[in-house]
């Protein structure tokens, strides 16, 4: 076991190398000059003398391989560096972004689950049935409803109804939990509807298949009651991959609410990334990817560690 | 000579922009102290520093905490008219090349320290002559200034290298905040992500990506201001949120601008809580086109791209949906420099009649040879109001002929595009604090002597007139040769398109008070006079 | 995920390639599957509207009234007029070819490259298994629609820039789940059989091991279709896909259809119900088709 998760640790350090490398070169083939736009915006009188001394200083005039340098041996001492754009250390643009986004993605991740696994368990049970079709047109509704969308009728129907919009900044939860959450839970609602769909249809599907093994086919022979005690055994079985694939959302949530973020207007990674891009923020650019994908390997390690617990054949593997 | 031009400008600027407005502000009662004044930004200030910066992000919730040494008079619609600040006085000598500010007394430092000339120097220094390896943004705006001198702590004074009208406007500037000399000395860029000004407000805290929040400087200058107790500036990109945000009102104002239909939607849902102000915008949007593409090399096929254009159709439908409104020259409607509409309607593309326009924009394209024309339009990925303006434009085309496609071009790589020449046909804009032929003619003299000329085009006769109005002998003399420029640039070689003067409409709180809407969104925006009512 | 499957499951995937006729089949799968069958019909829809937009359009998609503008729905425009005086049925029908181009080809194209990636590492396995999986581990640990954003950012926007900025985060997706299948049917004795023969690597993927692979292949194909309408959307409404006035379902949601949301909702309404219901119908057929196919497959 303790080979196993060496291998598995080691093995994730080409990756972030990889990782590192590929948005670093990937970056600089994107076209944009963070220089040019911060010097010609709307009264533009910027000479090409400003524009050089700017670019010198952001380091924008190396050679691509000492920028990449430079950044990795920051990287390897855990400096990020600053934001090319504000001037100020990338972990305190990250930080209270990162506690926002986190927990958003936790909320929806208990309201996709509380929503998912029963909901799921029960179309599979009753296979077929009237039952069943609701639940998935529920779940492929939930899919089928861009999240921008939802998140449009949401804010309209509380303003509208209510004259209530949620607080506007955001409080963390350790100040103020009433604060925090009058905000935080209808981003957390929406996304969570969307994503418990992902999740129903993956429980239901793996129930089914546990369900079709044999000493469960005879066990259904013998009523409801048996039913749903021997559902509990399927489900743990079938746990494995719908824990698979919560998980692997996560990962996506905490940099991927790009839409809900703006809708909701939350101060997250999603909005901080789709403005480094729009500035061509390289050092933040470089950071959030290397945070988002440290995170998605990570979860991915413990998601292999469930299963090479559940079942020894796979280490070998 | 240039001196007394510009200040019979002002006065005539004053008497030309009157109303044309919904409502106007309720100022008239007693200004109300205390309060915290919440308002929306969208967006966020990319440094602290409005010296090196280009957008609104950083005046509107930074402005507060300094001081220009002259500003506009923040109850002046036109935004032109200059008043004191931290300077009390100013004289011009009679060549117009020696500036003397006489500077208040008395004036502290948010932390304790005395204002003297040596700071607004140095702060003027950093702007004009900045030392090797910071980069000045602004250096071009003041290329005319051979010197700045303090010869006492309580006079500034400034030496032209010739007479120049707009140069009491550019003291002015919005952009312009006077930092401390000694913070200057050891770090030029300490003001980057540090705040230490004379303003009304000081700093609390910014939240990176959420909010600034400032409070009340008991020690200002001005006593009896500013009236609020703070203010809270919360950053909020999408504009449906930053309706959401007045609507409920948990936000009193956004004081960037609302669209038609944010403005009919916040007055609907809340009838006399909402005070709407409304003026038009020193911004233009003008269509580019590049003289180094054919067929756009020819006179004819561009003649026919702005004839094809119906602009008073366009600013009675467009004004519903989107924030531009006044069909206009090279000049804000209303100004002193404007064009009668009378005479604007001898301009190619201007004229009533649009059938016989688009009959003359055929006939042209035919003689030209560039009949199914097809061209490709580069729009800045900005969405209000360059999208709707980009469906205008092209379904207007269509209607003789030619047939545009729209590329949008993300704002980070516009300039690239347009500076490579890499475009057929692109949008470009002409925004400005302030109202005046120098600097709004300035892009449109021949590709040798501006970057921002993005027709690429040379126009000696052109750039002659741009000279000769700069130097005129009075008002009447400069607006005739400010009329043969525009003649030239649009009618005659067309080489730029105007399409429709941008609006600015505030819609907020009634509450807010003493806040006066300009022109241009980067004035007025220190807070001092503003007051909340119960 | 899940990708070691015990060899049963892989001879009974084998066993459903179909030998009966497609008529019954479609039969079966009506019968059985209402659901997934009204998906279908749903699907057959929207693509006859792209196809026929021209015939069954009312009005010119990109003709502006203004002196029509934003009035509700009635008889001269069923589902009233846009900001512009457009005619919003027209404009949802042509916006259906656009979808469905998007849809189809960024589908077709991505689970193809997908499949065909997925398959030869897994036939391969070893070494280049392991370097191709970490290359696509690499594009897998960016978000969806960041990746997208990124390839629009590269590529610049309009319908072909589209296409290929939502592929390429899709196709990793789709090797993965290829792979999967695939790493099953690698053990197959047939395969060793082929293997044995002699015959050259291209043959035995092609032949052998892709046939194989066509149920998750469908499934992810279904899916794939309905995710890349929703990307589409989601890029237009940040202002990232198609340009104006090119008719497209997340275009007509931005701007002035939140702006209007209230005073004219039939905006935004439409072109919401018409993104809903394509990607809805994609996702039921995708379904079913799974429970026909496949009921253990586990993976998307």
């Amino acid at each position: 076991m303790t080979s196993f998760v060496v291998k598995r640790l080691l093995l994730m350090i080409p990756t972030l190398i990889s990782v590192a490398v590929l948005v670093f070169f990937l970056m600089r083939i994107v076209p944009g000059d963070i220089v040019a736009l911060r010097f010609q915006g709307e009264s533009s009188f910027a000479s090409k003398e400003s524009l050089a001394i700017e670019r010198q200083r952001l380091g924008l005039d190396q050679p691509i391989w000492k920028q990449f340098l430079v950044w990795g041996g920051g990287l390897l001492r855990g400096d990020f560096g600053t934001s090319m754009w504000t001037g100020a250390p990338i972990t305190e643009e990250l930080r209270l972004r990162f506690a926002l986004s986190l927990q958003v993605a936790v909320m929806s991740t208990i309201i996709a689950v509380l929503i998912a696994i029963p909901l799921g368990v029960l179309a599979a049970l009753r296979q077929d049935t009237w039952v069943d079709y609701a639940v998935r047109i529920a779940s492929i509704a939930g899919l089928a409803t861009p999240s921008f969308w939802l998140g449009i009728l949401f804010i309209l129907f509380l303003l509208v109804v209510f004259h209530w919009l949620p607080p506007m900044v955001y409080t963390p939860f350790w100040v103020s939990p009433v604060q925090n959450l009058a905000q935080l839970i209808w981003p957390a609602l929406a996304v969570g509807y969307r994503y418990s769909a992902v999740a129903t249809r993956m429980t239901r599907s793996a129930m089914l298949e546990v369900l079709r093994e044999d000493y469960i086919r005879t066990a259904r022979a013998k009523g409801l009651w048996q039913q749903l005690i021997l559902s509990r055994h399927a489900l743990k079985n079938a746990m494995l991959p719908v824990l698979t694939i919560i998980a692997l959302e996560f990962a996506f949530l905490l940099g991927g609410l790009v839409v809900t973020e703006q809708v909701f207007n939350l101060n997250g990674l999603g909005q901080l990334f789709v403005d480094a891009v729009a500035h061509r923020d390289y050092t933040l650019i470089q950071a959030l990817v290397m945070l988002v994908a440290f995170v998605f390997i990570m979860v991915n390690f413990f998601v292999d560690l469930a299963y090479a617990l559940i079942d020894p054949r796979i280490r070998y593997r | 000579m240039l001196v007394s031009r510009l200040f019979l400008a002002l006065a005539v600027v004053a008497l030309a922009v009157a109303p044309a407005v919904a409502q106007g502000p309720a100022g008239d009662d007693k200004p109300r102290s205390g309060g915290e004044m919440v308002y929306v930004v969208p967006s966020d200030a990319p440094s602290y520093d409005a010296h090196r910066e280009e957008t609104f992000g950083v005046i509107h919730p930074l402005a507060p905490f300094y001081n220009t040494l002259l500003r506009t008079d923040p109850s002046d619609r036109t935004g032109v008219k200059v008043a004191p600040s931290l300077a009390e006085s100013w004289t011009i000598s009679r060549d117009g090349r020696t500036y003397t500010l006489k500077l208040r007394k008395g004036v502290k430092f948010h932390d304790g320290s005395e204002f003297t000339s040596k700071d607004a120097k140095a702060s003027y220094d950093k702007i004009v002559f900045p030392p090797p390896g910071v980069a000045s943004d602004r250096k071009g705006e003041y290329i005319d200034i051979e010197a700045i001198q303090a010869p006492d702590p309580y006079t500034l004074v400034f030496n032209l290298k010739h007479p120049s009208g707009s140069f009491l406007n550019s003291l002015a500037s919005p952009w312009n905040w006077i930092y401390k000399a000694d913070i200057l000395a050891k770090d030029m860029r300490w003001y980057e992500t540090h705040v230490m000004g004379t303003g009304p407000f000081t700093f609390v805290e910014h939240v990176r990506g959420s909010h600034f929040v400032g409070k009340k400087n008991p020690g200002y200058w001005d006593r009896g201001k500013p009236y609020l107790d703070g203010f809270r500036a919360i950053i909020m990109k999408d504009s449906a949120a930053q309706v959401a945000a007045v609507r409920s009102e948990r936000a009193f104002i956004q004081f960037r601008g609302f669209s038609p239909a944010e403005r009919d939607t916040l007055v609907q849902a809340l009838g006399k809580k909402i005070t709407v102000q409304e003026s038009a915008w020193n911004c233009a949007i003008l269509v580019a086109m590049n003289h180094e593409k054919k067929p756009l090399d020819d006179r004819r096929v561009r003649k026919a791209l702005t004839l094809a254009l119906d602009r008073y159709e366009g600013s009675k439908a467009l004004s519903r949906i989107a924030i531009v409104k006044d069909v206009s020259g090279v000049q804000v409607p209303g100004t002193p420099f404007a064009t009668p509409p009378a005479e604007l309607e001898k301009l190619a593309g201007y004229g009533r009649d649009i059938e016989k326009n688009r009959a003359e924009a055929r006939r042209l394209l035919k003689e030209a040879g560039a009949e199914n024309l097809s061209l490709t339009y580069k729009n800045r990925g900005v969405p209000m109001p360059y999208e709707p303006l980009a469906v205008w434009l092209i379904d207007n085309w269509r209607k003789v002929g030619v047939n545009v496609r729209q590329e949008v071009v993300e704002a980070v790589n516009i300039y690239a595009v347009l500076r490579g020449g890499d475009f057929e046909i692109a949008s470009d804009f002409q925004c400005g604090y302030t109202v005046d032929p120098d600097l709004d003619l300035y892009k449109f003299q021949s590709k040798e002597l501006n970057a921002a000329n993005f027709s690429r085009y040379t126009d000696k006769v052109l750039d002659d007139l741009y000279q000769k109005q700069g130097q005129a002998a009075g008002v009447e003399e400069r607006k005739k040769l400010v009329r043969e420029f525009e003649r030239r640039l649009l009618d005659e070689e067309v080489h730029y398109l105007y399409t429709l003067q941008w609006y600015r409409i505030v819609p907020h709180n009634a509450r807010v008070r003493g806040w006066t809407i300009t022109p241009s969104h980067y004035l007025n925006q220190q807070l001092d006079t503003v007051w909340l009512a119960e | 995920m899940a990708l070691d499957r015990p060899l049963e499951d892989v001879v009974a995937l084998a066993d459903l390639t179909p030998e009966r006729s497609v008529k019954d089949g479609v039969v079966d799968f009506v019968r059985h599957r209402p659901l997934g069958a009204i998906g279908a019909a749903v699907v057959l829809l929207n693509i006859l509207a792209g196809v026929f937009a021209g015939v069954l359009a009312p009005y010119d998609p990109v003709a502006t009234d203004y002196a029509a503008m934003l009035s509700r729905p009635s008889l001269a425009h069923w589902l009233g007029t846009d900001a512009f005086g457009r005619d919003v049925l027209s404009r949802i029908l042509y916006g259906a070819r656009t979808a469905m181009l998007v849809g189809f080809a960024v589908a077709l194209v991505g689970a193809t490259v997908g499949a065909v990636i997925g398959v030869t590492s897994a036939y391969f396995g070893g070494r280049i298994d392991l370097a191709i999986q970490r290359v696509m581990d690499i594009f897998l640990s960016f978000p969806l629609i960041i990746l997208a954003l990124a390839m629009v950012s590269i590529l610049g926007t309009g319908l072909v820039n589209v296409i290929v900025a939502i592929m390429i985060p899709l196709i990793p997706r789709a090797s993965l789940v290829t792979r999967s299948s695939a790493l099953a049917i690698r053990e197959m004795p047939y395969v060793d059989a082929a293997r044995a023969a002699g015959y050259r690597h291209r043959r035995i993927i092609l032949r052998h091991m892709l046939p194989n692979v066509m149920a998750p292949y469908l499934i992810m194909l279904t899916a794939f279709l309905g995710q890349a309408i929703l990307l589409e959307a989601s890029l237009s409404f940040l202002g990232l896909g198609v340009a104006e006035p090119t008719p497209a379902w997340g275009l007509m949601l931005r701007g002035a259809a939140v702006q209007f949301a209230e005073t004219a909702p039939w905006m935004a309404v439409f072109p919401g119900l018409a993104i809903s219901l394509a990607v809805f119908a994609f996702n039921l057929f995708g379904d079913s088709l799974r429970d026909a196919l496949d009921p253990r497959l586990r993976t998307q």
